[in-house]
């Protein structure tokens, strides 16, 4: 099973039928519980109207937890998936964000970067949802890569998608430099075929490593900024969902400013997103 | 003041000898692995007072003329060169990897900076007279500049080391790579605060103004140009040719900002390094216009600087032995412990932790920029500035042949080749894979003191989820362990063992490999590395009739 307890945190905006829809199918297609979170005050008349749109979805009564909770949106929605033990969390994002709330943090994003557990975020949630052709996966070899990886392939075979993407990015700095000091920029890039060559290789020993042998598993190896290079090649190749593994630590205010790794693709999602925490992880 | 008809054949043949002569001499030295820009520098050496000023008086009066619209032409030209040499620097900083480094790195960052800097500023403080202090300079002022001279790392002689050492792709290499940039950018910013220092008052600015303005100016273009070019440069490429438009608009840029830092008392230099981080760090600056730039710069402008350098001083008649052998002292004992103790306090073996410390050492190109910038403006005399130049080139040439040493010492053995012990090689009997697999625990037990059971269970339980035969009668057997470095045993077997390889046949060389748990890419790279040198069929064939392990070791020694 991919994901044992989603949660889907759910609000009165115009996005929350269609997350509620994704949210049902997410369930039955993982045989997952269901865990229906909203953050605000407590009141018969909203708690009326909640459940009215719950029932619109054919999501039935007493199939799922339906929570509620008041204070800080993110840090309630936080809290509960670790108390609740969800194991993946759905939201609403949007492509991109506005500048001062890219930096600020929306709720979104705080989910991108915090979360306890593996989140989904889509980008356009529909009532009907037009099947996943082309899953991307961000590998990166470390420790975290192989369960994302995994991940992946699994959420890939449940929904019968064609096309599985492992991307594996890399970057020299100072690679440039080297052709000052009787260096040549032929060298440099020799050596970077090279070294493109040798990611090549550990991708395939990587591919086999997982042992995936009933899909079939393209490997796609790029020179550039990691996260941004990925993120392009999957906004450009019309990637439907993008599967990276959670940023290793917190990330914080300095790594928006001088922007790495994951933090390119928060900013500007290139379709919808799911961020894999491992299972024994923190 | 304009050129005349003779100045300007003066003019344009000396840059043409200059250029020749740097070329040649750097292609010569080259053929002995030893860095272009030491030609350049003996090319100016004997172009200037040192040889053929001593020996040729008035031929070296064409070069050195008296003409002063000449000479600031060459000033003009060196100026230029500088400024770019400092901008391609620049451009080669990647922020969100000093942003991102771990704490080896910080730590190698930090102690290579304060360590060297605390021991430079402390020995010219209490010793000033020792190392060169000129008449009537102010002592804080040297000893600042001397703690920056030895903090200073020269990136594009660290990356050159890393490629020719095979270890620019590896944790070591990105660490030395990510500390050098660091480094970099604090030496230069501190570098242009003693300078606004000694030229406070110019320009109708008080120090104190000069101060505020280039903080401002610094956070200015690393925080809000940094994200200006990065949106400007995709659309400014589409609308130019390239390469030409984008190259035209790194040196507008660059100048605009060299000329910024220079109308505020500090050198010009110091504008095009900030403008080039800003400018380097864009996602949509192309690898390949970095290099076209690169080239532009080091081919053509950076000789003309270098050569200038040994036209300004006669390296004979300034070189006191004193203050050379002082300065290489302080430079080795700063570099190597400074950044050595940052290695080891980040967890990094005591071995690894020097081959750090010497690649950190190198002080190469921007110690002599650093050098002729202090000299031009006057804070060191020429016994100080001869002594920085042959400290540059000691550390640069010292400093492949000194990481060589530690790494072949490394415990962290990168490549499959440095794994292979004879006494972990075995000519097996084994009828089957499990014997096998046995087999090789066992001796790894007995060599390393692994657990055999530990290793066999973690060997086994892989196998069992995907056979590791591979093609040509070649198999590797691997887990992932508590261990701290990866390990190699290999069985070369008189009887053909199944593995349910790939294309079926038997395995002949079993190669078994146990990494640490936590390091997943170096088992990647590792498998990759040993299937890649038993790819022929034949190679397999003559490996299996081999008789002694030292033969074995040999033969895949020979390999490329």
């Amino acid at each position: 099973m991919a994901f044992k307890k989603i949660g889907l945190a759910i609000t009165f905006s115009p996005n929350s039928q269609a997350l509620l829809f994704e949210a049902k199918r997410f369930r039955e297609l993982f045989k997952a519980e269901l865990v229906l979170i909203h953050i605000g005050d407590y009141s018969e008349v909203l708690n009326a109207e909640l459940t009215k749109m719950i029932d619109e979805t054919g999501i039935a009564n007493g199939t799922y937890k339906l929570l509620w909770q008041e204070g800080d949106v993110e840090d309630s929605i936080l809290e509960l998936c670790t108390t609740e033990k969800i194991d993946l969390l759905i939201a609403g994002a949007l492509i991109k964000e506005n500048f001062l709330k890219y930096y600020i943090g929306s709720v979104a994003r705080t989910l991108m970067r915090e979360a306890p557990c593996s989140v989904l975020l889509l980008t356009q949630p529909s009532v009907v949802r037009a099947p996943f052709k082309k899953i991307c996966v961000s590998v990166d070899f470390s420790s975290l890569s192989e369960p994302s990886a995994r991940k992946a392939y699994e959420v890939s075979s449940l929904l019968n998608c064609k096309e599985l993407f492992f991307i594996r990015e890399f970057q020299l700095p100072a690679l440039a430099t080297t052709v000052y000091d009787s260096g040549s920029k032929e060298e440099a890039q020799q050596m970077r075929r090279i070294w493109q060559d040798e990611e090549k290789n550990k991708m395939e020993l990587f591919v086999r490593e997982l042992n995936i042998t009933d899909a079939d598993v393209k490997t796609v190896c790029l020179y550039g900024k990691q996260g941004w290079e990925a993120s392009n090649w999957v906004s450009e190749n019309k990637g439907d969902l993008f599967v990276i593994p959670s940023p290793a630590r917190k990330p914080k205010l300095l790594d928006r400013i001088f922007q790495h790794d994951w933090e390119f693709v928060f900013k500007q999602l290139p379709c919808s997103l799911l961020i894999v925490k491992p299972e024994n992880a923190d | 003041m304009s050129l005349s008809e003779h100045d300007i054949v003066i003019f344009l043949s000396s840059v043409a000898v200059m250029l020749f002569f740097s070329r040649v001499i750097g292609e010569f030295l080259k053929k002995f692995k030893q860095p272009i820009v030491l030609g350049e520098i003996l090319a100016g050496i004997i172009l200037g007072p040192t040889i053929i000023g001593a020996l040729f008086p008035e031929v070296m009066q064409v070069f050195l003329t008296n003409n002063s619209a000449v000479n600031i032409a060459f000033q003009g030209i060196t100026l230029l060169a500088v400024v770019m040499l400092l901008l391609v620097s620049g451009l080669e900083v990647d922020l969100s990897l000093v942003a991102r480094q771990g704490k080896a790195a910080s730590l190698i960052s930090f102690m290579g900076f304060v360590f060297p800097f605390g021991v430079g500023f402390g020995a010219a403080w209490f010793f000033p007279d020792e190392l060169g202090i000129s008449a009537n300079q102010n002592n804080l002022i040297f000893a600042l500049f001397v703690g920056t001279a030895l903090s200073i790392t020269a990136l594009p002689v660290v990356a050159r080391t890393l490629m020719d050492l095979n270890i620019f792709k590896t944790e070591i290499g990105f660490v030395i790579i990510a500390s050098a940039m660091l480094n970099d950018l604090v030496g230069w910013i501190i570098f242009s605060l003693i300078l606004a220092m000694i030229n406070g008052g110019t320009n109708g600015l008080e120090f104190s103004s000069s101060i505020f303005m280039l903080s401002a100016f610094i956070v200015f273009i690393l925080f809000i140009g940094r994200k200006i070019f990065n949106y400007i440069l995709p659309k400014f490429e589409r609308v130019t040719t390239y390469p030409g438009g984008i190259l035209n608009l790194i040196l507008v840029l660059g100048f605009a900002g060299a000329a910024f830092s220079e109308w505020l008392g500090v050198h010009a230099i110091f504008g095009a390094f900030i403008v080039g981080i800003a400018i380097g760090d864009s996602v949509h600056l192309k690898e390949e216009t970095r290099e076209i730039i690169q080239q532009f710069v080091t081919n053509i402008f950076a000789p003309l600087f270098f050569v200038s350098i040994g036209l300004r001083v006669n390296f004979i008649q300034h070189f006191d032995l004193g203050i050379v052998l002082l300065f290489l002292i302080l430079a080795f004992v700063g570099k190597v412990i400074g950044c050595g103790l940052g290695a080891y306090w980040g967890g990094m073996s005591k071995e690894d932790s020097l081959t750090v410390g010497f690649g950190m050492n190198s002080r190469g190109a921007m110690e002599i920029v650093l050098g002729t910038l202090a000299f031009q403006a006057g804070l060191i005399q020429e016994k100080v500035f001869v002594a920085l130049v042959i400290m540059a080139l000691v550390t640069s040439l010292t400093s492949a042949p000194a990481m060589a040493y530690f790494l072949k010492r490394s415990k962290k053995k990168m490549n499959f080749k440095d794994l292979l012990r004879n006494d972990l090689i075995i000519f097996s009997d084994a009828q089957n894979k499990q014997q096998l697999i046995t087999e090789l625990s066992g001796l790894i037990d007995v060599k390393h003191k692994i657990n055999k059971e530990k290793i066999e269970q973690a060997v086994w339980k892989r196998e069992q989820q995907l056979s590791t035969g591979l093609a040509n009668g070649l198999a590797i057997p691997h887990a992932r362990l508590k261990i701290q470095a990866p390990l190699v045993a290999v069985g070369i077997c008189k009887n053909e063992i199944d593995f349910n390889s790939l294309d079926g046949s038997p395995a002949k060389v079993v190669v078994m490999l146990l990494t640490p748990e936590t390091e997943h890419e170096l088992q990647l790279k590792l498998l990759a590395d040993i299937s890649k040198c038993f790819q022929t069929k034949s190679f397999l064939q003559e490996l299996s009739l081999l008789s002694s392990p030292n033969d074995v070791i040999s033969k895949i020694n020979l390999l490329s």
